[in-house]
């Protein structure tokens, strides 16, 4: 089973050097393959098992408590005005890493 | 186009409208959803702000909502829901996914019919959430390009409105939204305000060759060997208008660019609204990119019969409806029918006063009296306020009774918007002010006796009138109206005038 990792990585913004496209790609295929093996099961017509629940037993529209704006932006590495900031160009060429 | 181009293209359009719907709280969290104008960053908890571990909760109100707005369409509703991961990586998607309906949308296959009777289809109607907003900045210092987030909009209650691409030009393009908005704030699902980005529309556009294409089961095929011509979306588009001006751009654009014998390539574009044009975006990721897969964290959520009936019951008579009765039974025409039930608020004005003036006379004259009132006088009293017509201080009780008393010849119909704008100007009484001309009227004695005076007292115009100076009776019909208080009818007096002057 063939993937390429170049493409999924460039989605995720993730980049790799050509040693690691090398070291990942089979490692990746090979959690593939295995899990491939589903695909042998016919499941036409078949649901997916999920849990269900009634509307009536959905969430209620209430609103409730929030974080501070502090608490919000610890984790930030960087903030300006209240906001988290982020380095990069609009389309996120994050050139940052 | 020129005529020669709409001869030779056909204009293929579809349009996605998103639409942030009326809860407190947010899609999956508990978060409050009002963030307009607020501090950043203050209406977010770990579920909104995708902290690891942190679970989605459905909102039961935001579920009812997206079924009302499928109602209302003429959708099917799903008996199950289920929601699915859209991947991509951007920081305004703090998850790395949006929650939000792949193969399963809550409503489907529906339809709107715009004011040329078309019936635009929709294909789906599906919930999902908002991302963050972000601002884009250069530092100063550093010339390094940046982005500042705010999360109080991720996770706002979405619902996304696609239809077919079975709109043929701009003009119902902008019709079709417009009902769509009207529709959204009849039932109260969402304010729609397009410039707040309650609404978002994004048309997708494409130019085809007359006859080598052919929509089938809500595709478009190339006939033969026929190459479609790639479509072209639009974003940033910040008001029903600009759906109009942005396509017409566009189709102009692509015209161009395949009179030029170039290639079209599908590709996203934001509107320019200060330019009037366009401006290239990005060429398009494909939808496998997005890697969907089924939301684990939700379970499925059943509809029932019992549920949807519910629903139904908050649908209420809508424009289109409306339209139809008012020019059926009322013979209202179409167009001040369009215009009234333009808003819930005027067209409930108009129904108010409909009513109240059938206590004193039939029910079409009383439509009519209340549309004409309604499209002259009081747009244009809102108009100049600014203000929607509900909003500009008339009561229609008051304003009924100002109606009636012209109807009887108590004024004129000038006294009468005269009356109605002082009412407004300085907070005079309307009944009040009836019941005093009323007395004024009979104090004042007969018409015939006030024509005389006003004979006797005005030698030199009665002269000039009976040598042939025909204007002159203007200026006498004015002194008997000055008498009357306004509250004679100008052709009686007139009338009255001539025969008396021919004695
Ligand atoms: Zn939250």
């Amino acid at each position: 089973m063939k993937i390429d990792v170049k493409h999924i990585a460039k989605l995720s913004r993730i980049s790799l050097t050509d040693e690691e496209l090398k070291k990942f790609t089979p490692q990746m295929e090979g959690i593939l393959e295995s899990a491939s093996v589903l695909q042998e099961v016919n499941t036409d017509g078949v649901k997916p098992m999920k849990g269900h629940i009634k509307l009536e037993e959905v969430r209620e529209d209430i609103s409730g408590e929030c974080l501070t704006q502090e608490e919000v932006l610890k984790n930030a590495k960087y903030k300006e005005a209240g906001c988290v900031k982020v380095y990069g160009k609009v389309f996120g060429e994050n050139q940052e890493s | 186009m020129n005529k020669e181009l709409t001869d030779k293209y056909d204009v293929i359009i579809g349009l996605e409208i998103h639409i942030q719907t009326n809860t407190k709280s947010k899609m999956f969290c508990s978060c409050p959803t009002g963030y307009f104008q607020k501090q950043p960053n203050t209406h977010v908890c770990p579920v909104c702000l995708g902290l690891p571990g942190a679970l989605p909760v459905p909102n039961k109100r935001a579920i009812e909502l997206c079924i009302l707005m499928g109602l209302a369409t003429n959708c099917n509703i799903a008996n199950e829901i289920y929601f699915d991961r859209k991947h991509y990586f951007y920081p305004d998607l703090p998850k790395g996914y949006q929650i939000s309906q792949y193969k399963d949308p809550i409503c489907s296959d529906g339809y709107v019919e715009i004011s040329n009777g078309q019936k635009v289809a929709i294909e789906r109607i599906h919930q999902e959430e908002d991302v963050a907003k972000s601002t884009h900045h250069t530092e100063g210092s550093t010339g390094k390009e940046y982005t500042l987030v705010d999360y109080n909009k991720s996770s706002v209650p979405l619902i996304e409105i696609v239809t077919k691409p079975n709109i043929t030009s701009a003009k119902d393009a902008k019709d079709y939204a417009t009902k769509i908005r009207q529709i959204a704030r009849y039932l109260n699902i969402s304010d729609a305000d397009m410039e707040k980005g309650q609404m978002r529309c994004e048309p997708n556009i494409s130019i085809q060759e007359k006859g080598k294409w052919e929509y089938k089961d809500g595709k478009i095929l190339p006939i033969g060997e026929y190459k479609l011509n790639p479509k072209v979306e639009v974003k940033n588009i910040g008001s029903i208008t600009a759906v109009e001006k942005a396509i017409e751009y566009e189709v102009e654009r692509m015209s161009a660019e395949l009179e030029d014998g170039e290639e079209i390539k599908q590709q996203t574009r934001g509107w320019n609204a200060a330019k009037g044009i366009t401006e290239f975006q990005r060429y398009k990721e494909s939808a496998d990119d997005y890697r969907y897969m089924p939301e684990p964290d939700i379970p499925v959520i059943d509809i029932s019969k019992e549920d949807i009936e519910r629903i139904r019951k908050e649908i209420v008579e809508l424009p289109n409806e409306k339209i139809k009765r008012y020019m059926q039974d009322w013979d209202i025409t179409e167009y001040a029918a369009d215009v009234i039930s333009s808003t819930k608020e005027s067209a409930e004005y108009f129904e108010k006063l409909q009513k109240k003036l059938s206590e004193s006379m039939n029910e079409k004259d009383s439509a009519k009296e209340a549309s004409n009132w309604i499209m002259g006088p009081l747009y244009a009293i809102a108009n100049k306020q600014g203000k929607e017509i509900a909003d500009i201080g008339v009561n229609g009780d008051d304003l009924a009774k100002l109606i009636v008393a012209f109807k009887e010849d108590v004024f004129t119909k000038n006294k009468a918007e005269e009356l109605l704008n002082q009412s407004i100007e300085k907070g005079l009484n309307i009944t009040d002010e009836i019941e005093k001309l009323k007395s004024a009227k009979e104090s004042v004695g007969s018409l015939d006796n006030i024509v005389k005076q006003v004979i006797d007292e005005n030698t030199q115009a009665v002269t000039d009138y009976k040598s042939g100076k025909e204007a002159s009776i203007g200026f006498l019909v004015g002194k008997v109206m000055q008498l009357t208080h306004g509250t004679a009818n100008p052709n009686d007096v007139r009338n009255t005038l001539i025969e008396e002057l021919k004695k």
